[in-house]
């Protein structure tokens, strides 16, 4: 789009495309040459171990050897404890079905439809309690399963969409705390958020985890995925509230003016008036911080959590398998590559509509 | 004006939070658990070969695991009152003490540190663990000192970082360590020949080999580089829960003894020989309700899990893929040092 | 009137002291519970333990630490080997970042597509998992018997990459790096006040005597000036080893690091005025001179606030090294819980260790925004 002008007059045909686009000048055409090979090198060479070198059935175990290629074998005989974890083996239906009602939620609200400030609360809480409810059980025919037994895809979700329904309004609260008018509280809540931000979420997690025990009274402190959550959430809402607070100053002083002369009352002035146009903006930043926090709950596999990153490790952890470590986090990049590459491709589309003015 | 409103600050904060402390250090931890209903026991994050492993349907197995499940059926009855928190050996100890867990059945090697600083309370040991070395075959080492040089992969956060280093330095071999929080990352570490040897635990050497993709690739080398006894772990002050745990082992070890197994205990409780295995098995009341137990207790422990010889080769032994021989883990009467203490 | 603004600023003042009140009465609160846990669960407390030795070592270190050393010793090398890690990360992430940009803007389609598949990859797997990949990687090179020997200076092997070195004096490296601070110190400040030519000579040539000085302060008697490795029974001898464990967390934090850095060094590049390289061109300048005086200053200058975010979070992500076994600042702390049961301590320490490193790297990033960017606008 941008080099449009340098090239006032454009030829046509094949030729001409393939010279404007590949052998512009020398040393394009040398770049191209040499990339070319990379490019076709790196395809082939990855086609052949994925593909045409690998071995798929479980049956034909024996064939990998560590110079033949991908044994996808391991994916058939762990992959229900990658995906699933410690979850009971007979109720993984549960979980599954867990997993599609949170990521039918997460699209649903990708639609501009939900966008309103009443709407995507109510959708989020729903589609999380159900989750919560499908996955703990403990009514009709659906046994209990506590939170230290979750674990694989399900544990990952829960821990990304428990962070964005409790982050999110805590970042909402962080944001008009440090904007507040009272200068005790805006420089409280400036140092509070500054101080998570600059630490790494490892220290935070493992903060909760482990020293909130010690220092918070008893009926404060929940189970550990708890403690692990919120603090997560925090941290979250630490990054998130920034943004917000970019978005409130990007809307113009004057509305906030005219609402205070018509008399309108503050929290009206909030969420009919400033919240809404402030996610409006930000939209793009929040869904990159969404990206963020999703490829971060990885993360909580070091305070001692099966989610998808820990249940991987342990499918190769047995001898057995040591060997196909390549295959098993092939596989889960996939997995990750699929909800973040989703999200941010979705969030680049919103990026140009909004610039094109539909916003 | 100042001074008083600290003094007001303070009480309510103390008013406010006094109330909740209680339950991490609550004085009689045995009756929060039977109100609670469960057991919270640790597991590990991730594998522990042979003691705390995942199988591929997600459950937990091993010889720690099965000791949870012992005692969790003594105080609860069932061992489904089981719960598994998964957490790594670094983090063990502040999960205790945060009350994440009950107890710590975690082959815990007793040291003054974690008994006095740690405020941690052993019960007696329930296995001896001697550390070896475990080296690659084509290095062709005998003992240690062959190793010289190498690197020496340990569990991060264990007791092993400290006894190499011990080792090391008296019998003067350089070498260069290497740490892991997971276990899967130390063996995998292992087996591609980031290190030279792994020192650790013999059992877990032992599970690490037949796990190997290649056993014969690795040896045992002969050195013990010491001994650990190997206690369950509790907080300090919880003397009635402690007692529960130490007669649990015991009454595992004195079945074995007496050759009470998970198949003839029925027939042991209907027809007891003499008058002690009378009282193990509850048929004479008064064993169990002095810990506030039932007089069953060791019954049903034993009709859940077996005895001690039962539970080692079911996981670790002979039954088991690893093959361990029982070595100082037997009753004395058979070369071992383990025994059973009195009940009378 | 006076009267409800004597109200309205009561209400104000009411609120803070409100609040105020409520964090104090958190503050105390917590203060008190701890110390009624710590009491009742018979936990030791204080800095004591810092003076204590260890009994354990660590693997990697730039300073000499062993089993005998105190935690305090221990401890500083952790921060250590994070800043050394984290340093590193930024400078390699920084010159793909800058690569990857340049072709992600390329008018050559190929590049263009290369830069955005390297981007969309990377970007979208989260790191730890990269660290560990890479990691395998290099643990499943062959062993040191049989290493990749690369022109016989430097060799590959599951123990790491082993590079010719020079012996050095006792923590030499540490002291080089406090020269070469020094030196850019100096080169930064003096800008514009001497010649280019005596700012060089005096900074390179320090630098160069340091190093000489440390190479003859380190010499002993009979050992080469220069170290090759070489095969010496079980493993390779002589040169530096870099460590898998290492260089894999390099790589790692490298690759990952550079797809963001590249977007934001992409952003800033197009949000240049067009119209300004266009002044740039009737002024007659080569487009080498367009992008070297316009183009790149003017993109760093936008991209700079973003860019300091990503350093200080490239700073942060240091901690997956505890994947590995890298023995970073948070892996020592979280090993020393463990032995020495000083949890609240050692956190304080952690917390107070990264919080120093990432206002210092903003300090400085901040200084130089504000030394460039352009006098009389944001």
């Amino acid at each position: 789009m941008s080099y449009a002008l340098n090239n006032p007059q454009e030829a046509s045909g094949f030729v001409a495309t393939l010279r404007k686009h590949f052998f512009a000048t020398k040393f394009d055409a040398v770049m191209s040459l040499a990339f070319g090979a990379l490019v076709i090198w790196a395809i082939v060479s990855i086609l052949d171990w994925a593909v045409f070198d690998a071995v798929f059935r479980l049956e034909n175990r024996d064939q990998c050897t560590y110079d033949a290629g991908a044994c996808w074998a391991v994916i058939e005989s762990r992959g229900r404890l990658i995906m699933f974890g410690l979850y009971p083996y007979a109720e993984q239906w549960r979980s599954t079905l867990a997993c599609l009602v949170i990521i039918a939620t997460m699209m649903l609200s990708c639609v501009p439809l939900f966008w309103s400030i009443r709407r995507l609360p109510i959708l989020w809480v729903g589609g999380f309690a159900t989750f919560v409810l499908l996955m703990r059980g403990g009514f009709w025919n659906m046994p209990l399963v506590t939170s230290e037994q979750w674990g694989g895809l399900a544990l990952t979700l829960f821990i990304f969409s428990a962070v964005f329904v409790i982050g999110m309004p805590l970042a909402v609260l962080f944001a008009l705390a440090r904007r507040s008018d009272l200068p005790v509280i805006a420089k409280t809540f400036g140092l509070i958020i500054d101080f998570v931000r600059s630490l790494p979420l490892l220290t935070i997690l493992f903060a909760a985890a482990v020293v909130v025990p010690l220092i918070a009274p008893e009926a404060l402190q929940g189970n550990k995925l708890m403690r692990v959550v919120v603090a997560f959430a925090v941290f979250f809402a630490a990054y998130q509230a920034e943004i917000i607070r970019a978005g409130l100053q990007s809307t113009s002083a004057g509305q906030e003016e005219a609402a205070v002369a018509l008399g309108m009352p503050y929290w009206s002035l909030v969420v009919d008036i400033l919240l809404p146009q402030a996610f409006r903006n930000t939209l793009p930043s929040t869904i990159n911080q969404a990206v963020i926090t999703f490829k971060e709950t990885s993360i909580v596999t070091f305070v001692g959590f099966f989610e998808l990153m820990a249940s991987g490790n342990a499918a190769i952890g047995t001898g057995e398998w040591g060997n196909q470590y390549v295959e098993v986090y092939v596989f889960l990049a996939l997995v990750y590559f699929l909800f973040v590459f989703g999200l941010s491709r979705y969030g680049a589309w919103l990026e140009t509509r909004m610039r094109l003015g539909h916003g | 004006m100042t001074n008083s409103l600290i003094k007001l600050v303070g009480a309510a904060a103390i008013a406010l939070s006094s109330g909740g402390v209680a339950s991490a250090q609550d004085a009689n931890l045995l009756d929060t658990i039977k109100e609670r209903d469960s057991l919270l026991c640790t597991g590990h994050n991730g594998s522990y070969l042979g003691f705390a492993e995942v199988d591929a349907e997600g459950a937990w197995q091993g010889f720690d695991i099965e000791f949870c499940k012992a005692l969790a059926t003594a105080i609860l009855g069932s061992p489904d009152k089981l719960q598994v928190i998964p957490v790594s050996f670094a983090q063990r100890f502040p999960a205790l003490q945060s009350g994440d867990v009950d107890v710590i059945i975690k082959v815990t090697g007793w040291t003054q540190s974690r008994d006095t600083d740690l405020g941690l309370q052993f019960s007696r040991p329930y296995f001896i663990g001697p550390f070896y070395t475990m080296a690659k075959t084509e290095l062709g080492a005998q003992s240690i000192a062959d190793l010289d040089g190498g690197v020496f992969c340990v569990n991060a956060g264990t007791t092993v970082e400290r006894v190499l280093a011990d080792y090391m330095e008296v019998n003067d071999v350089s070498y260069e360590p290497l740490a892991f929080e997971k276990g899967e990352e130390l063996r995998a570490a292992f087996y591609n020949g980031r290190c030279d040897a792994i020192a650790g635990f013999g059992p877990f050497l032992s599970a690490t080999r037949v796990n190997a993709p290649d056993p014969e690739a690795f040896t045992i080398l002969g050195d013990v580089m010491k001994l650990e006894p190997e206690g369950i772990v509790v907080r300090q002050g919880q003397d009635d829960f402690l007692d529960v745990i130490n007669w649990m082992v015991s009454a595992l070890l004195m079945a074995e003894e007496a050759g009470i197994t998970q198949a003839n205990v029925d027939d042991m409780k209907a027809n007891p020989p003499s008058p002690t295995i009378e009282r193990l098995l509850g048929v004479s009341p008064g064993v169990g309700e002095r810990m506030g137990l039932s007089d069953d207790w060791a019954y049903n422990v034993i009709k859940t899990v077996g005895n001690y010889g039962e539970i080692y080769d079911r996981t670790i032994g002979d039954g088991s893929r690893y093959k361990l021989p029982r070595g100082l883990n037997n009753l004395w009467n058979n070369g071992g040092i383990l025994y059973p203490l009195v009940l009378d | 009137m006076h009267t409800i603004l004597a109200s309205r600023r009561f209400r104000r003042a009411a609120i803070q002291a409100a609040f105020v009140g409520f964090i104090l009465l958190v503050l105390v609160g917590l203060v008190v519970t701890t110390q009624q846990n710590i009491v009742a669960q018979g936990i030791a407390t204080g800095f004591g333990f810092l003076e204590r030795t260890t009994g354990w070592p660590i693997n990697f270190s730039v300073i000499e630490v062993s089993a005998r050393s105190t935690y305090a010793r221990i401890i500083l090398a952790g921060l250590l080997n994070t800043m050394l890690v984290g340093f590193l990360t930024l400078f390699f992430a920084s010159v793909l970042g800058i690569i990857l940009a340049l072709l992600r803007v390329s008018r050559n389609t190929l590049l263009r597509l290369v830069g955005t598949t390297y981007v969309e990859v990377f970007r979208n797997i989260p790191v730890v998992l990269q660290v560990f990949f890479w990691y395998a990687v290099l643990t499943h090179l062959p062993g040191p018997k049989e290493a990749h020997s690369l022109a016989g200076v430097a060799m590959l092997s599951n123990r790491g990459i082993v590079l010719p070195s020079f012996t050095f004096v006792e923590n030499g490296l540490v002291y080089l790096a406090l020269g070469v601070v020094a030196a850019g110190l100096w080169l930064w400040f003096t800008r514009n006040r001497i010649s280019r030519a005596v700012r060089l000579g005096v900074g390179l040539g320090g630098v160069a005597a340091l190093f000489v000085g440390l190479v003859v302060l380190g010499y002993e008697p009979g050992a080469p000036i220069l170290s090759l490795p070489y095969l010496k029974g079980l493993r390779i001898a002589g040169g530096v080893t870099l460590k898998p464990e290492m260089t894999a967390l390099v790589i790692g934090l490298v690759l990952f690091g550079a797809a963001y850095i590249g977007e934001i060094i992409r952003g800033g590049l197009i949000a240049v005025d067009r119209g300004k390289l266009e002044a740039g061109r009737a002024l007659g300048l080569s487009s080498f001179q367009i992008n070297r005086l316009i183009l790149v200053p003017l993109a760093l200058r936008a991209s700079l606030p973003s860019l300091t975010n990503q350093y200080v979070w490239l700073m942060k992500a240091t901690t997956v090294g505890l994947a590995v076994g890298y023995p970073d600042y948070f892996a020592v702390i979280s090993t020393s819980i463990n032995q020495s049961g000083q949890t609240l301590e050692l956190l304080a320490l952690l917390m107070g260790g990264f919080i120093v490193l990432n206002y210092s790297i903003a300090f400085v990033m901040n200084a130089i925004n504000d030394r460039i960017k352009i006098k009389g606008r944001s």
